[in-house]
């Protein structure tokens, strides 16, 4: 692999980085069980900045490389994540205080459910917050490479090899993720307490027809929408923070 | 009753659902969209009136969410449709401020009002709920009013903000006797109707609905 005279060891370090930390979120994300000793380690806020931090990363790398698409890119990214995050972040206080808890186990347990105004609302911004995250269509597209649309694509554009292998495993990993945590948050239905076998064997079949579910919605958006330019993402991405934001009101005054 | 549909939450879901489209009216650029966004608070608007029927059994609220649908879901977009139609105009709404912008004052403006009416205020009607969520719909369609140029998306504002009043007035008193309700509907048609004969009078005066053009003295 080629790697730029320019560039510093944080080029390097960033692969390592972004698959570490996406692993480390794995922990702590209950997949078919809410028994586990990770679960103390972090909660909902701590996951987001997690990912967060590859993303952060993954920004400098794009800027070290010294070409002038990584920093486009890195930009963009960046200016996106100014938006994404609050959207999600109110998502999570929504959920959180219904359940009286950040801790993503107790909020499965106590597994109120969606069909509240509130949780309706947060899911709608939600669903905006993973297809932006994993990058999907409507914002992003992960399959180009033509300077006008990429965004996730540009940044990692200097890589090769093992580094690349690594920063598309993060990436899918992410995605996985993230469809994992939007089935925990809002279909919480069948995931086991205990590790009674019986109970983990449910919800192993609970949560494969929960990704099909998932997946299958998202490759419908997917595939219905066109890409749209990236100056008009603020309005979609503000649409979705307005539902985040009216979702913890209607929290707040309604009460359910 | 042992009722197979809880309609008190069914309730709650349909005014969140009168609130959301009565945003979207801050994100949408085509004028059709309008209409459409239009027709589905209308909707929401029959279907809650209707579930407030079932919950209450009385027979006149049936012909209340009819005539509501009749009026409001039927004959006005079709009527405002091809108005736009006639005028050839797709989707210059050109609001003064930006999509995202307008979308967080309409936010502000509901938090405004969920906190002015969250304690304190006695209510009679059904719902608390439902009276702060028409009173926001009131407000955001006033903005609607407010910050948009173009006669015919005012008029869409104007619009809102009548499925507004209805709502609150509807949460406070259970409606009003059916006859006094037939003369608010009728009124609201004519209005629509005028209000529309307006809005092509100004087309074809002034070659374009911008209000702006109104300033300037003209015969």
């Amino acid at each position: 692999m080629v790697i730029s005279k320019v560039a510093s060891p944080v080029f390097k370090a960033t692969p390592y980085i972004t698959f570490a930390s996406t692993v480390k979120a794995c922990f702590l994300v209950p997949v078919i069980t809410t028994t586990s000793n990770f679960y103390y380690f972090g909660d909902i806020i701590a996951i987001v900045y997690i990912f967060a931090l590859g993303r952060f990363f993954t920004a400098l790398a794009g800027l070290d490389a010294g070409t002038a698409f990584g920093g486009e890119e890195s930009s963009r990214e960046m200016t996106f994540a100014i938006l994404v995050e609050p959207m999600l972040m109110l998502c999570l206080f929504t959920l959180a205080i219904s359940a009286g808890s950040t801790n993503i186990a107790n909020i499965i347990e106590i597994g109120n459910p969606i069909f509240t105004p509130s949780k309706v609302l947060a899911f709608a911004a939600f669903l905006v917050v993973v297809i932006a995250e994993t990058g999907r269509i409507p914002l992003d597209n992960p399959d180009t490479h033509l300077e006008l649309t990429m965004i996730h694509e540009g940044m990692i554009l200097e890589y090769s090899g093992k580094y690349l292998g690594l920063i598309e495993y993060a990436h899918y990993i992410t995605q996985m993720l993230l469809f994992t945590i939007m089935a925990d948050l809002f279909f919480p239905l069948y995931i086991s307490s205990t590790l009674n076998i019986q109970d983990l064997i449910v919800a192993t079949i609970a949560y494969a027809i929960k990704m099909f579910v998932i997946g299958f919605a998202v490759a419908l958006i997917e595939s219905t929408r066109a890409k749209m330019r990236f100056f008009q993402l603020p309005s979609l991405l503000g649409g979705g923070f307005i539902l985040a934001f009216v979702s913890l009101l209607t929290y707040l005054m309604l009460g359910k | 009753m042992n009722t197979f549909i809880d309609f008190s939450s069914l309730i709650d879901f349909l005014s969140i659902g009168i609130l959301l489209t009565t945003l979207s009216m801050n994100g949408l650029k085509r004028l059709e969209s309008c209409v459409k966004a239009y027709f589905f608070n209308s909707l929401f608007l029959s279907l809650l009136i209707l579930s407030v029927a079932f919950l209450k059994g009385e027979t006149h609220f049936f012909f209340a969410a009819l005539l509501n649908f009749a009026v409001k879901c039927i004959v006005i977009p079709i009527f405002i449709g091809k108005i736009i139609k006639d005028m050839k105009v797709t989707h210059d709404v050109e609001p003064f401020l930006s999509n995202s912008l307008s979308l967080v004052i309409s936010g502000i403006l509901i938090a405004i009002v969920y906190s002015a009416i969250s304690k304190g205020v006695y209510v009679t009607g059904f719902s608390k709920n439902v009276l702060q969520i028409s009173v926001a719909v009131i407000l955001i369609s006033l903005f609607i009013i407010i910050s948009r140029r173009k006669a015919i998306t005012q008029v869409i504002g104007l619009l809102f903000m009548e499925n507004g009043l209805f709502l609150a007035g509807f949460s406070l008193t259970y409606g009003m006797p059916l006859i006094i309700e037939l003369g608010v509907f009728f009124d609201m048609l004519m209005g629509v109707i005028i209000l529309g004969i307006f809005v092509v009078q100004i087309k074809r005066i002034f070659t374009s609905t911008d209000l702006d053009h109104l300033t300037r003295l003209k015969g």
